[in-house]
């Protein structure tokens, strides 16, 4: 990995009010790495990933994309790099079916502009069905579908489309042990694509099979970014919880070395 | 036609969920059909093919702002200023054709300052952030105002035959002449007014079904925030809704006036609460994501009829307006415990 990072996030800020939701954070992903984002409940995770996603506007910092500055004013500004994003909300639309949502803001047209549902609708169900065999009812609105099942969809959406960087916030939340497991195929399938890919996940399990690295985040600062074989499960937890390592650290791969 | 074959591809659980979305639709069709047969029951005059064009006629401007309030609804807005546009657009024709521009110029001025009221509610509401109720309601108000502003509250008569025939014109008119000279109507033709409707309708379940903006107006009114994710450009959207609101508000009002060839500035008052009224029973919802043309449709020739018949009957209009109240409450009702289940 000795390429330049597919994206930087430098110093960034964001601040509601009197609030520091991220507080001076800085990040980045290689091709074909796995970088573990942790943190407790409101530790700003989500403020983080969604500032490079082009949903929140840092209150400061910078984002440089191949090490290039840019600026995300919408999701499409993330977008048009490669970004994509599986919001912690999924951020569907109830209403539509899978392939509405699947495609929505990037929809297929015919010749005459327009909606080409039919092809949406075959297209959904290949990407569909790789994650999910059993996924029948795409002509259902979302509304009506488990939470499994529209957690599948919006992890479909964004690993269809050209992606470089794929920030998943708590991807897995909502599925089961089967589907669980082949979203973690699906990642190391991404990262042998060279796919720089933010995980962020509250499962140690997950956290220490499939990361690269991992950032620990507490009260909207960095607290620790460590090689995975550098810590071990108790060394996240506290963390996590302290803010800091156990007081009579070492790393752990050095340690096993000795 | 590949929906109704992948309707049935999808197995027994989606004919369910059909059988469902329809059933609000169907409902309101067997409403239509049991106050038709009420009301020829009730009064033989109904029944007829006159009264069938009046009717047609009489729920033309009620259909073009259910069509436009339907795609605000749907954005999960509300357009109280349809009424006040309708006679600020028919006063802005009338004055048109006053200052010697010809008929269909002069119309088409009236329907582009209803876009403007629209554009204008879109933009008060997209940039300031206003919510929707509160912006139509100023522009209720505003463009109610400058109507009577401009014609110091005196209507705009003597605009010509050329003014009359969007609104009193029929296609397929035929008329015979008699041996002692006096023509007689054979058929009175199909009143331009029903033709236009039924052309924008078209045009509107073709937006909302085939095109981009279209699906765009559902997921925004589904979850605003998801839309904005999906980098669906939720502000213009709402524009578009807006502005084709006040267009067809515009319409409207052109039809209008031209039926009674005179530009009215107190004309259309409560129009907008007739068109929402429309869009509500035919399945609209007022939270958004919810609504279609053919339903609004129906909801519009449910008041229209209801009003005739009423009429016909001899009911008042004092009692009219309860009954419609009613219907409107029960619709929503019947749309509320379906989606309880
Ligand atoms: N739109 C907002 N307005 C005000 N405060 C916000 C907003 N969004 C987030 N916050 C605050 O920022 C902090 C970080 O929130 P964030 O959602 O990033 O947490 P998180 O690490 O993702 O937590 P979780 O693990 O629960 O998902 C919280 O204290 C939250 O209250
Ligand atoms: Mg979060």
């Amino acid at each position: 990995m000795s390429q330049h990072p597919l994206v930087e996030m430098i110093n960034i800020e964001k601040h509601f009010g009197g609030i520091r939701a991220v507080d001076g954070v800085s990040l980045n992903v290689y091709p074909g790495e796995v970088v573990g984002v942790l943190g407790h409940n409101g530790a700003g995770k989500s403020c983080l990933m969604r500032i490079l996603s082009g949903a929140m506007l840092p209150s400061g910092g910078e984002i440089r994309v191949n090490g290039a500055p840019v600026r995300f004013a919408e999701p499409n500004d993330a977008r048009a790099h490669g970004i994509e994003t599986i919001y912690q909300t999924l951020a569907l639309a109830n209403h539509l079916d899978a392939p509405s949502n699947l495609f929505l803001g990037r929809e297929l047209k015919t010749r005459f502009g327009n909606l080409d549902d039919a092809r949406m609708l075959r297209e959904a169900r290949t990407v569909l069905a790789r994650l999910n065999p059993n996924f029948k009812n795409l002509r259902d609105p979302v509304s009506s579908l488990s939470g499994g099942q529209r957690q599948v969809i919006a992890i479909a959406r964004a690993i269809y489309f050209d992606t470089k960087v794929l920030i998943m916030d708590e991807p897995t939340a909502a599925l089961g042990p089967s589907e669980t497991a082949m979203v973690a195929d699906l990642i190391r399938k991404l990262q042998a694509d060279g796919i720089g890919i933010f995980l962020v996940s509250h499962d140690m399990h997950d956290v220490f099979e499939l990361c690269d690295r991992i950032v620990v985040m507490n009260k909207g600062r960095v607290v620790g970014a460590h090689p995975i074989g550098e810590v071990t499960k108790d060394d996240v937890l506290s963390l996590i919880v302290k803010g800091a390592l156990p007081d009579d650290w070492t790393a752990r791969n050095l340690e096993a070395a000795q | 036609m590949s929906d109704a074959s992948n309707t049935w591809q999808a197995g027994g659980e989606r004919r369910v969920l059909i059988a469902r979305e329809q059933l609000h639709r169907a409902s309101a069709l067997l409403t239509l059909l049991l106050l038709i047969l009420g009301f020829s029951l009730a009064s033989p005059a109904f029944f007829s093919v006159n009264n069938g064009l009046t009717i047609l006629l009489q729920t033309s401007v009620i259909g073009l702002l259910g069509i436009g309030l339907t795609m605000v609804i749907i954005t999960g807005g509300i357009d109280l200023s349809v009424g006040s546009v309708v006679a600020l657009s028919g006063v802005v024709s009338a004055m048109a054709v006053k200052a010697g521009l010809p008929v269909v110029p002069a119309m088409c001025t009236g329907v582009l300052a209803g876009a403007a009221c629209g554009a204008f509610n879109g933009f008060i509401i997209t940039r300031l952030r206003i919510p929707p109720f509160v912006a139509t309601l100023g522009m209720m108000l505003i463009a109610r105002g400058v109507a009577l502003q401009l014609t110091g509250a005196t209507p705009i008569s003597q605009l010509g035959a050329g003014f009359g025939r969007l609104g009193n014109g029929a296609l397929f008119r035929v008329v015979e002449m008699q041996p002692n000279g006096f023509p007689r109507v054979i058929f009175p033709g199909i009143p331009y007014p029903a033709i236009l409707l039924l052309i924008v309708a078209i045009a509107a379940t073709y937006l909302l079904r085939r095109r981009q903006i279209g699906r765009h107006i559902y997921a925004t009114g589904s979850n605003e925030e998801a839309a904005r994710l999906s980098g669906v450009n939720v502000d213009w959207t709402k524009m578009y809704a807006y502005t084709m609101s006040g267009a067809l508000a515009g319409l409207a009002g052109n039809v209008l006036m031209s039926r009674l060839v005179t530009a009215q500035p107190s004309e259309g008052v409560m129009y907008e609460l007739d068109a929402i009224a429309a869009a509500v029973i035919g399945g609209a919802s007022l939270s958004g994501g919810v609504g279609t043309i053919s339903g609004t449709m129906i909801g519009a020739f449910i008041i229209g009829i209801l009003r005739n018949g009423l009429n016909m009957s001899g009911v008042s209009a004092f009692i009219q307006q309860i009954v419609i109240g009613f219907v409107v409450i029960g619709a929503v009702w019947i749309d509320q415990v379906r989606n309880r289940r």
